[in-house]
């Protein structure tokens, strides 16, 4: 036993150099494996060796040379390996799942590659960067987005008084909890269909109807750009506000009550005892909503896709929409793939730079 | 085709049952005989089977079963026991890849294929596919070389993505004896339907727009004017004066022709096309969409512009659209405004005609009257780039129709090769046809045969309706000028991206309508040179039979 190791170990392991050297060999034999059948995958795929036809080959070698990998630890390192083998498996899975992806990815968003193209899929190095840097479509909906995530501040603001009201001392507060939560329970597309084609159709939709009656004389809820952004706005909070405030609920009810109470003794009034204790006390609570709901938003896709297309003119158009057209309608899979990465390399910025803007606030603060 | 969109198809499920609901019996057109007889000669010879199947399920019994469509394919197998020895295909395995539309599409040709699978030994495995999911799986198994069916149920505007990369089988001479098809409507004769000068397809289906508009418009005091509009420049005229008149059937503001101004996963650029046939297909050409020698589109040569610019107008004169018209897709001009009251023009598939009639939805039922896509009173020549004071007639064949394909999978094995060929001519036979055309199946006539107004009216339709609906289709089909679009690869690629500039136009983005087709004919020669031009030349080549 190490003299350093604090923790119980059984066996006292004594790994002979035969028995490192069998763990070393069982790694690097799988591993040479593993690269000389994806080595001749890919000369398969030139046509310069046999071609066999799928990747399964290299994926069988894979999982060996990982099987291999997590042997080997045990036949190295005795009871220490068995310690990381209790992990060593998930590990290699989730990175397989990130890296090959990751890599692939990268391979296609670095392609020039249309789907209905006789010449299948060819590098151009930076070609779609250089695309999307004139691609006023990509421009207008990243410009879209910023106005969509903009809009959670006034989500944040309509859930927390949500959340306040639900946390108050008012009648039927249970079946509030409930009913307020249920939009969070629709699908998107359901939304979109009930809300945005079919009640808010212009001629015979039941709030166009209302919106006539109200002195408004031909309702069009999607024709001026900037109501069409608003109201997919309206639609996509509708759900998702309840999602914000199930959480800052949660929050609202962790805060100690003698605090408050305590503000009150000290004659703080309603306001004072929001303003000064509770809202900085759920700033953490706050953040981390806020920061949930941005990711929700910088998805948002469905709604737009089924009720406007984008239009009018773009206006509502959204990152991810605009990605599906090229994907779906376009099969512009190299240069859709690009998009996506830019968008993920933006987002991972973003957040990065807010996280650090924000962390100040996010430590508990009781 | 017809069926690429769920409300299109749900309109078009409920129609079809509709329309046999409440119609006399069956019984009758049994009974009057001598009206199948007058068929063609080829209609007389199955005379009995015609009349036998057009009494499965019947009038007023409800939606056909896949009973009934096994008792169908079973009566009409006589066309394949001219060819197929009993059992002779034993032992074959063939997989089949269509869509399931509805419930309609792979579920019927599965009942109908039943006993064509007892009788020859062959077995069929299916692949369903919505519509939604169809492109991308087919061009990822193209793509990625993963062509795991034999037998497919493809648009013809998908024979450049297949036919022209060698993915296709030849049709055989006996399957075009088989299904007879030299019944086929005139715009289905060669080229189209042929790849290269070969023959691929079996045709299922037929696909035109037609114009639709309202009686109690047009006509002596009609507030419309005194006759339907025939040209696009007389239907622009209308829908402006039109403006501030109160519809005469429901009472709200009466407006013209429905453009539709949303895109629709690319169908949407059909409808643009339907104007701009008038200006810009010549008769002297087949080509309007592209330069066949070069691919240069004439998107925006001034044919083109000018429908763009026609559109423009009604968008900039208050009150010629309804509201919200800017989010207005096909889907909505047709089921949600024109069937509901809303717009007195329009132009669509043949959904329209079945629909207005039968459908729940529908109010314009006893006032709606067809024809052919309007004309223009002057066309653009693109070759010597004048215009021309030239009246011009160039119905679209809007997505040309479905067919049945066989792949070049089957190749190499003489047997599997014979087994496919034999389930497509089965269910491309002229009296499945004719069974198709009558019930919900999610096709359009497309032969000749099935257009006897007899069998119609003897089916208890109004005869003087069908011959007005099914004859704009006909007269479309046949029409010497038809426009039909490039089967090549990729062409919704470049509809899609049309739907995206031209949203921006309308929406007042771009200065004029040049601009916006300048943007469009920009983003056709990226598509172009990203899938390949030389090789989108000869093929554009190919499917125009040059």
């Amino acid at each position: 036993m190490s003299g350093q190791d604090r923790l119980f170990i059984v066996t006292n392991d004594r790994v002979s150099p035969g028995r490192a050297r069998l763990g070393g060999g069982l790694i690097w034999g799988s591993f040479a494996l593993l690269v000389g059948v994806a080595a001749w995958q890919i000369l398969g795929q030139t046509g310069r060796v046999a071609d066999w036809g799928n990747w399964r080959p290299t994926l069988y070698a894979y999982c060996l040379w990982a099987t291999c990998l997590c042997a080997a630890e045990v036949v190295r390192h005795g009871e220490q390996g068995k310690r990381r083998l209790f992990v060593m498996p998930a590990a290699l899975f989730v990175g397989s799942m990130v890296f090959f992806p990751l890599v692939f990815g990268l391979g296609i968003a670095f392609s020039d590659w249309n789907l209905a193209s006789p010449d299948g899929r060819r590098f151009n190095g930076f070609g779609n960067v250089v695309r999307m840097w004139s691609d006023p479509f990509y421009w207008n909906a990243l410009g879209n987005m910023v106005w969509y995530v903009l809009a959670i501040v006034v989500e944040y603001a309509i859930a927390l008084g949500l959340a306040l009201l639900l946390n108050s001392q008012i009648r039927a507060r249970k079946f509030f909890r409930v009913a307020f939560l249920l939009p969070l329970m629709l699908s998107p597309v359901a939304v979109s269909w009930m809300i945005g084609k079919s009640m808010m159709e212009a001629r015979f939709g039941p709030i166009s109807r209302v919106a006539r009656w109200l002195g408004w004389d031909n309702p069009s809820f999607f024709g001026d750009p900037w109501l069409a952004k608003a109201v997919i706005m309206i639609m996509d909070a509708w759900t998702f506000i309840p999602f914000m405030m199930i959480m800052l609920l949660a929050g609202l009810q962790a805060i100690p009550r003698d605090i408050q109470e305590a503000a009150r003794v000290d004659g703080a009034n309603p306001w004072q005892n929001f303003w000064g204790v509770t809202f900085p006390l759920m700033l953490p609570v706050s953040l981390t909503a806020i920061m949930i709901r941005i990711i929700f938003k910088l998805k948002i896709a469905d709604i737009i896709i089924n009720v406007t297309s984008g239009g009018p003119g773009g206006a509502t158009d959204s990152v991810t929409s605009f990605i599906f057209r090229e994907y779906r309608d376009r099969s512009n899979v190299g240069y859709g793939t690009m998009l996506a990465f830019v968008y993920l390399v933006l987002i991972v910025i973003g957040f990065t730079l807010f996280i650090k803007l924000v962390s100040r606030w996010m430590r508990p603060q009781y | 085709m017809k069926v690429d969109h769920y409300r299109r198809l749900m309109a078009m499920q409920m129609s079809r049952r509709r329309m046999m609901q409440g119609a006399a019996s069956l019984g009758a057109l049994a009974a009057a005989g001598g009206g199948l007889g007058a068929g063609p000669a080829s209609a007389e010879a199955h005379g009995d089977v015609r009349a036998e199947i057009l009494k499965i399920p019947g009038v007023g019994m409800g939606s056909p079963t896949d009973a009934d469509w096994q008792r169908v394919g079973e009566l009409c197998l006589g066309a394949t026991r001219e060819n197929v020895a009993e059992g002779e295909f034993a032992g074959v395995e063939l997989t089949f890849m269509g869509l399931n539309n509805q419930n309609l599409h792979n579920f019927l040709f599965r009942g109908f294929l039943k006993p064509w699978e007892a009788y020859t030994g062959a077995k069929i495995n299916w692949i369903d596919l919505a519509q939604a999911d169809y492109n991308a799986r087919l061009q990822q198994s193209i793509a990625t070389g993963t062509v795991d069916f034999d037998i497919l149920e493809m648009g013809a505007p998908f024979e450049g993505d297949t036919a022209g990369r060698g993915l296709l089988d030849e049709m055989p001479d006996w399957v075009a004896d088989q299904i007879d098809s030299d019944d086929l409507v005139g715009y289905l004769q060669p080229p189209v339907g042929t790849w290269d000068g070969k023959t691929y397809r079996v045709n299922i289906d037929g696909d035109c727009h037609t114009f639709a508009y309202r009686k109690d418009y047009f006509g002596p005091g009609g507030i419309g004017g005194e006759t339907v509009p025939s040209t696009w420049q007389e239907i622009n005229a209308a829908s402006k004066a039109l403006v501030g008149q109160t519809d005469p059937l429901t009472g709200l503001a009466a407006h013209g022709y429905l453009d539709p101004l949303k895109g629709w996963g690319g169908f949407g650029f059909y409808f643009i096309a339907n104007r701009a046939t008038a200006y810009v297909k010549h008769p002297d050409s087949p080509a309007w969409l592209f330069e066949p020698d070069t691919m240069k589109p004439m998107v925006n040569n001034p044919g083109w512009v000018q429908a763009i610019q026609d559109v423009m107008d009604l968008v900039d004169t208050t009150g010629a659209y309804p509201s919200d018209q800017i989010n207005a897709d096909p889907g909505t001009t047709a089921f949600q405004q024109f069937l509901a009251g809303t717009g007195s023009m329009l132009m669509w598939w043949g959904d329209v005609g079945s629909s207005a009639r039968t459908s729940d939805t529908s109010v314009v039922g006893d006032v709606v009257g067809f024809g052919i896509n309007p004309a223009s009173e002057r066309r653009y020549n693109a070759m010597t780039g004048e215009w021309e004071q030239e009246r011009n007639e160039a119905p679209q064949m809007a997505y040309i129709g479905w067919g049945i394909y066989v792949t070049a999978r089957v190749q190499g094995d003489e047997k599997k090769r014979k087994a496919a060929w034999s389930a497509a001519a089965h269910l491309g036979g002229k009296d499945i046809a004719l069974w198709m055309s009558a019930y919900p199946s999610g096709f359009q006539p497309y032969r000749n045969s099935q257009f006897q107004y007899e069998e119609w009216e003897a089916a208890g339709y109004d005869r003087d309706y069908i011959e007005d609906y099914l004859g704009s289709n006909l007269d479309s089909y046949n029409h010497p000028n038809a426009a039909i679009e490039p089967r090549i690869p990729g062409i919704f690629q470049y509809y899609s991206v049309a739907e995206d500039e031209l949203a921006k136009g309308f929406a007042g983005q771009y200065g004029s309508a040049q601009e916006t087709a300048d943007a469009i004919a920009a983003a056709w020669e990226e598509i172009t040179d990203q899938i390949g031009r030389e090789s989108q030349i000869a093929l554009y080549k190919a499917s125009l039979g040059m």
